[in-house]
């Protein structure tokens, strides 16, 4: 017995464990911090939710690193189903909150089924990917995995919710991508993007037709113009550089981060937390995080090269590509090199989905490591 | 895919990871590091606002301390407008509170712009209740509003106080003293501009208080009186002054018509002016006792020397007549004084001549020149120094510069006070100098500046102590019953004094109206021992009488009978 927990233990990646931890950890007192005056009469509203969601999350995480995730290989089509009726319950009933209906009551808690969506996606687009290895490199083997992958993102899209549609167009890139989906299929899609996004910007409003809705066009260019006071993109990017600027290198502290507690800069325990980071412990603060972030790809990295069956190995590099996106998508949009897209940091930003679903994916991770231990 | 192409697409992932990671903290730099400084600064100008804390002004009191004007506190309301998103509801709001049409507000909150004032001098009441209605974008800040406790008194001796300071009044002429020195504040604050918390405050020091020499009590008798004289006679507007003969010190200096300082919304200029130091007109007969004060101080006469006067005085072709006409007789200088005689004023008049050893250029008879020289030296044709500003300095003829302004029968009215224009203040001062034994004082209302007395001048000599009691002795007989000043006897005392009344210039015609007047009357008492010196001026009386023996001298005998009770002074 002893020397089984011994080996389980030994077969666990302790450096990409103490990474994460740090960030959640790191993240329950910045959220703590930042969120001081927000609820009058009640400073730790924000705090006491997120340590709830980081337990709960951990203990999911423990689970799934404790499971074979091999044995879900087979049930994509349940999986898929499962995602799709969650989602469509939520189109239909769900609670709107910011102007997204993305939302389950659930108790006091809302559960955001678009967040488990993502995990899901990696698990059942890796499956259908290797079910079809033989013919991989066939157009409509690409073609089917972008349709698995429209279904729900075109409902997540709905909702609206475009950040979190854009993360599983990254899953389903980095899915192709890993399972050897050939060049010229990428190239393809890449004009097709640039095509689209010239007609959804550019033509279609020019002939009155609105894809996206006005404060969406407005955060997807707010980073270009850059302007003063062009909306409120531009106060949130504008407020967000003055956060980082006046962090300077080793920040103004906790509680002289003026921009955040006094609420100049909106957002500031979810989308623009980075931008907090930066405010209260400067320079040194965000490149720590951008190092524990540099960290935790390089063991999912590493792990992807290491993975014991090819299954195991596309979904750890999707886990990667979707973490890496989200961090590129997130502080980018905080320095303001990205378009704003309300996707929030991993392991960093408050919320209880996206906190449970990004540490489900390092369980999953855990649970691939172990494995890959025990050959 | 071959293992091979695998780890190939692994390492690019990679490279990909280190490129956007390393692109990220390159920009995190750029933004924390090179333009930190700018980013700081523009965080707190957005964080930080420095306030100026108004500073109340010093009051103005009476002679007892008796408020006359001071600050209450109040608010000013304004908009940050582009903060505003809803005008229609916050204009709603704010107008059911300030009791104004939500329409002017609204158009104010439309305008947009980063500042806009709403309201100002707006009551604690009801800035507690705006404050109350947390409205988003609209500021209330706490300031000073000038309040004349007393209302109308002395209103126009006081002055006013507007956004640049003091205008007019002891406001306008003590205005540096009367400021104070504003604090500073500076607050953090949210987007929404609420205070957070005072990061800093110096507080603001209070302005100098400012003591006048007036009496609340004789100056709110002398302004009945006044109104009701006014009123009695039709008059236009009626003026007077209550002064201590010896020093200039004034207890009363009244306008009426009144105005109300604290409704700032009926600003008539007419009645904001004080009259006594900024109307000018003809004097009339009050003006009399220049020439004959001159003539007994250069020894011409005596108040015992007679005149033969003739029925008519008539000089290149333009006769001279008194308004009570008699036939030629036989005067003394007393007797013409006490009558007010135009014609034996003119002779007395003629009698000056140029000072012994001084010879005069050629051009002018010397009893002109010596007749302007009197003038002058009386104080008239310049300002008398009063302590309010604004004051006119009247117009005399000047005899070397503008020799055509002085004709060869100028010496047909000047004497008798036609031709030149002075201030009421003016003729006071020159019937203090009488009465206080012969020295030119500057009248003042200006005690004292933040418990330290202010210094006047003692004042010049203009004529003797001598001549003072000749001059003296005849205008207490100006007021005895055959006098033309009989109505301003008062019971007990003895007084001396002069009545005056002059035909206004039309100003239509240019010449002299039969219809207008300036009717008035000064002296003081008591005349053995003068203590208060007294100039009544009624403009315009257009009913029961024009005469200033009728319609001036009343209101002396009256405010003079209120003053000495007042002032506690025992007759002589």
């Amino acid at each position: 017995m002893g020397e089984r927990v011994r080996s389980a233990l030994l077969s666990l990646d302790w450096i990409l464990i103490l990474a994460v931890g740090l960030l959640l950890v790191f993240s329950v007192h910045v959220i703590d911090a930042a969120t001081v005056n927000d609820v009058p009469g009640s400073p730790n509203f924000f705090t006491d939710r997120q340590v709830l969601f980081t337990i709960g999350a951990v203990i999911g995480g423990i689970m799934l690193a404790a499971f074979d995730i091999t044995r879900l290989q087979g049930m994509s089509w349940v999986l898929l189903g499962g995602l799709l009726g969650a989602l469509a319950v939520v189109f239909v009933l769900g609670t709107t909150v910011k102007g997204a209906n993305a939302w389950i009551d659930v108790g006091p808690f809302n559960l955001q089924p678009s967040e488990m969506g993502k995990v899901v996606m990696i698990l059942v687009l890796s499956a259908l990917a290797v079910e079809r290895m033989a013919e991989i490199t066939a157009r409509r083997t690409t073609l089917f995995l972008v349709a698995v992958a429209a279904a729900p993102a075109a409902v997540v899209f709905l909702q609206p919710d475009l950040g979190t549609a854009l993360v599983y167009g990254a899953i389903l890139t980095a899915v192709l991508f890993l399972a050897g989906a050939p060049w010229t299929h990428f190239a393809t899609a890449a004009a097709v993007v640039v095509g689209a996004l010239v007609l959804v910007l550019g033509i279609l409003p020019a002939s009155g037709v609105h894809v996206l809705q006005d404060y969406q066009v407005e955060r997807l260019t707010a980073f270009v113009n850059g302007d003063r006071d062009s909306g409120k993109a531009g106060y949130q990017l504008d407020q967000s550089k003055t956060a980082i600027g006046s962090g300077g290198a080793v920040g103004k502290g906790p509680e002289e981060a003026t921009q955040t507690i006094n609420d100049f800069l909106p957002e500031h325990h979810t989308d623009f937390i980075f931008a907090v980071i930066a405010e209260m412990y400067g320079f040194a603060g965000a490149a720590g995080v951008l190092l524990l972030f540099g960290i935790i790809l390089w063991r999912i990295l590493r792990l992807t090269a290491r993975a014991a069956t090819q299954f195991e190995q596309i979904v750890a590099g999707a886990i990667g590509a979707m973490i890496m996106f989200q961090l590129f998508q997130n502080v980018g949009m905080n320095v303001g090199i990205m378009p704003i897209t309300g996707i929030p940091l991993p392991f960093v930003s408050y919320g209880g989905s996206h906190t449970v679903t990004n540490v489900a994916a390092i369980g999953i991770l855990l649970s691939i490591h172990r494995r890959r231990a025990g050959l | 895919m071959t293992r091979r192409e695998s780890n190939r697409r692994i390492r690019m992932l990679g490279a990909l990871v280190m490129a956007g990671v390393g692109l990220m903290a390159l920009r995190a730099l750029w933004v924390g590091g090179v333009r930190a400084d700018a980013l700081s600064t523009q965080a707190r100008n957005q964080q930080e606002r420095t306030f100026a804390v108004p500073a109340e002004r010093g009051i103005i009191e009476d002679r007892s301390g008796m408020q006359l004007a001071s600050d209450k506190p109040t608010a000013t309301v304004s908009a940050t407008p582009y903060l505003v998103t809803d005008p229609a509801d916050t204009a709603a709001a704010l107008a059911r509170v300030l009791k104004v049409p939500a329409k002017d507000i609204e158009s104010k909150l439309r305008d947009g712009g980063g500042y806009a004032v709403i309201a100002k001098g707006v009551e604690q009441d009801v800035a507690k209740a705006i404050r109350d209605e947390e409205l988003t974008g609209i500021d209330v800040e706490d300031t000073w509003t000038r309040y004349l406790p007393q209302g109308r008194l002395a209103a126009q001796v006081v002055g006013l106080v507007g956004d640049e300071g003091g205008q007019g009044g002891v406001e306008a002429a003590l205005d540096t003293e009367l400021t104070g020195t504003p604090g500073v504040r500076e607050i953090s604050r949210d987007p929404l501009g609420h205070t957070l918390r005072t990061l800093h405050q110096k507080e603001p020091v209070r302005g100098t208080t400012v003591r006048l020499s007036l009496d609340s009590a004789t100056q709110l008798q002398v302004e009945r009186i006044l109104a009701e004289t006014r009123k009695r006679f039709g008059a236009k507007s009626a003026s007077a002054v209550v002064m201590r003969p010896q020093d200039g010190a004034i207890l009363a200096m009244a306008s009426v018509p009144r105005f109300n300082p604290n409704d700032r919304t009926r600003y008539v200029p007419e009645l904001v002016r004080n009259r006594p130091s900024q109307d000018i007109y003809e004097p009339g007969s009050t003006f009399k006792i220049v020439a004959i004060a001159g003539a007994i101080e250069d020894g011409k006469v005596t108040p015992a020397t007679r005149f033969n006067v003739p029925e008519t005085i008539t000089l290149f072709d333009r006769p001279l007549r008194d308004s009570h006409n008699e036939g030629a007789t036989t005067w003394s200088v007393g007797d013409i004084l006490e009558r007010s005689s135009n014609k034996g004023t003119v002779l007395i008049a003629q009698r000056l001549g140029a000072e012994a050893g001084k010879a005069y250029l050629p051009g002018t008879p010397d009893s002109d020149r010596r007749l302007s020289e009197w003038i002058t030296r009386f104080g008239f044709g310049s300002k008398t120094g009063i302590d309010v500003p604004g004051e006119e300095s009247g117009r005399i003829p000047d005899i070397d510069k503008y020799p055509e302004e002085w004709s060869g029968t100028s010496i047909l009215n000047i004497p008798i006070g036609q031709g030149v224009l002075v201030t009421e203040l003016q003729t006071a001062r020159a019937y203090a100098a009488i009465a206080n034994g012969g020295r030119l004082v500057t009248p003042h209302v200006v005690a004292k500046v933040g418990g330290r007395k202010v210094e006047h001048p003692a004042g010049r000599r203009v004529i003797s102590w001598k001549t003072s009691r000749k001059m003296d002795a005849m205008l207490r007989k100006a007021v005895s019953a055959e006098g033309t000043g009989s109505a301003a006897e008062v019971p007990g005392y003895d007084v001396a004094g002069k009545t005056g009344t002059a035909n206004k210039i039309d100003p239509k015609t240019g010449k002299y109206s039969q219809t207008r007047y300036v009717a008035s009357f000064v002296g003081y008492v008591p005349a053995g021992n003068p203590q208060l010196l007294i100039a009544v001026t009624v403009d315009e009386p257009q009913q029961q009488s024009i005469f200033g023996g009728d319609v001036a001298a009343p209101a002396f005998s009256r405010i003079a009978q209120f003053s000495l009770l007042r002032m506690e002074i025992p007759p002589a």
